[in-house]
């Protein structure tokens, strides 16, 4: 799950920018209620950068009114069925690296850095 | 020049809770597949669609139960996260007391069997804090903790509130495959060794008079075992142990080898879980009540 939505730096900066994106596509089932629901809880702005920047998608810059369901696949295709396997996520503000290998993020940081 | 010896709350919990999880991750794994009631009905209950946060999710029992929500687990051993993911959940690794998740932004978090690892007021007050940042006004959350209070007929009858629970390990299970435990994260399925799911049975140590001192090439090296500041922290607590027993120990017992790992705790008397959430602020409690050797409180973010 591309889940860059709900993860912020330390020293609040957000959305972390991803490098070196290992990604793979697994298959989820579509569930339109859930959608609806989940996209009203993502910062749209910073998920549109994220897709952008990971070269899957070009989401328009707003939200739009009517959401069909082939928008609603879109979402559902990068949110759910997009995971990253490996890659480095970077903090724009203080270029702090966090490291995501087999699909896990390590999150945790350096005494110095707490 | 060596520092004085002071209490130091983090090296124990290292020593104590964290290098412990991360040894017996698989076998520890294999003992939690139940969902508690009480969580899985505030799971139910949860709208469908929320997002929300599993902290300190141990092998991920929770992040499934309730399909129609999001939930992402985080927990400080990477090898418990591994077995989150193979699982195909949400997971990452970090620190409870240090979130990296925005403020305000989960519908939901729970806390199960967490909080009691903490070995002060202070650091418990500071992660149920870092919790309810997390969560958007109106969120709920849901914090279990082992109580001091135990239900008649349990074989185990805490005597004070900080203690250490030995967890035993097969040590023909884990001795020279210790490596390979910890990388593999859970690929083996650990013996079911440890009696009902949810609480570890009371497992006694019989010391048949060969206790012999862990050798180092049989288990992951503990660096913090050696750290004198975990027994300065284990005799300001009045923890019941000799600071020499906090080392993992093999204890041969009806011919079997096994390893011991003491696992600190803090358990919550009545009333303790309140006095924490109250400390934390910005929750209101919905219900606060005991279940299965359990405190819980249900609140609600201001």
């Amino acid at each position: 799950m591309l889940m860059c939505h709900v993860k912020g730096c330390s020293t609040d900066n957000f959305p972390l920018r991803i490098e070196d994106a290992e990604m793979e596509q697994v298959e989820v089932e579509f569930n339109e209620d859930f959608c609806r629901r989940l996209i009203n809880k993502i910062d749209w702005p910073a998920f549109v950068q994220t897709a952008f920047a990971l070269g899957l998608d070009q989401l328009p810059a707003a939200l739009p009114d009517d959401l069909d369901e082939e928008f609603l696949q879109r979402i559902h295709k990068l949110a759910l069925e997009t995971k990253l396997k490996a890659g480095r996520m970077v903090c724009n503000g203080c270029k702090h690296v966090y490291l995501i290998t087999d699909g896990i993020p390590n999150m945790l940081l350096q005494e110095t850095e707490v | 020049m060596q520092p004085d010896q002071t209490v130091d709350y983090e090296a124990l919990e290292r020593t104590h809770v964290q290098s412990v999880y991360q040894a017996i991750a698989p076998h520890f794994s294999a003992t939690r597949y139940k969902p508690w009631p009480v969580v899985e009905d505030f799971l139910g209950a949860i709208p469908d669609g929320s997002i929300g946060a599993d902290v300190g999710c141990g092998n991920g029992k929770y992040l499934g139960v309730n399909p129609k929500l999001l939930t992402i687990g985080s927990d400080m051993s990477s090898n418990l996260v591994g077995i989150c993911a193979q699982r195909g959940f949400e997971a990452m690794v970090c620190d409870n007391l240090h979130l990296p998740y925005r403020t305000n932004c989960f519908d939901f978090v729970i806390s199960i069997a967490v909080i009691h690892h903490f070995s002060s007021f202070e650091r418990r007050v500071a992660a149920v804090k870092e919790l309810v940042r997390t969560i958007r006004p109106g969120g709920k959350i849901l914090i279990f903790v082992w109580a001091l209070e135990q239900e008649d007929g349990s074989k185990r009858k805490f005597e004070k509130q900080d203690v250490f629970v030995p967890w035993n390990l097969d040590a023909k299970t884990f001795a020279g495959k210790s490596k390979s435990v910890a990388a593999n994260g859970g690929r083996r399925k650990g013996k079911k060794n440890q009696g009902q799911d949810g609480q570890d049975s009371a497992a006694v140590v019989e010391d048949k008079g060969d206790t012999k001192e862990v050798d180092s090439a049989t288990t992951p090296s503990s660096p913090e075992v050696a750290n004198p500041n975990v027994a300065k922290t284990i005799e300001a607590l009045s923890l019941e142990s000799n600071p020499e027993d906090a080392a993992p120990k093999v204890v041969v017992k009806s011919g079997n080898e096994n390893i011991v790992y003491q696992r600190y705790y803090h358990v919550f008397v009545k009333g303790e879980l309140d006095q924490v959430v109250e400390a934390a602020g910005s929750l209101d409690v919905n219900k606060s009540g005991y279940d299965r050797d359990n405190w819980y409180i249900i609140a609600t973010k201001k």
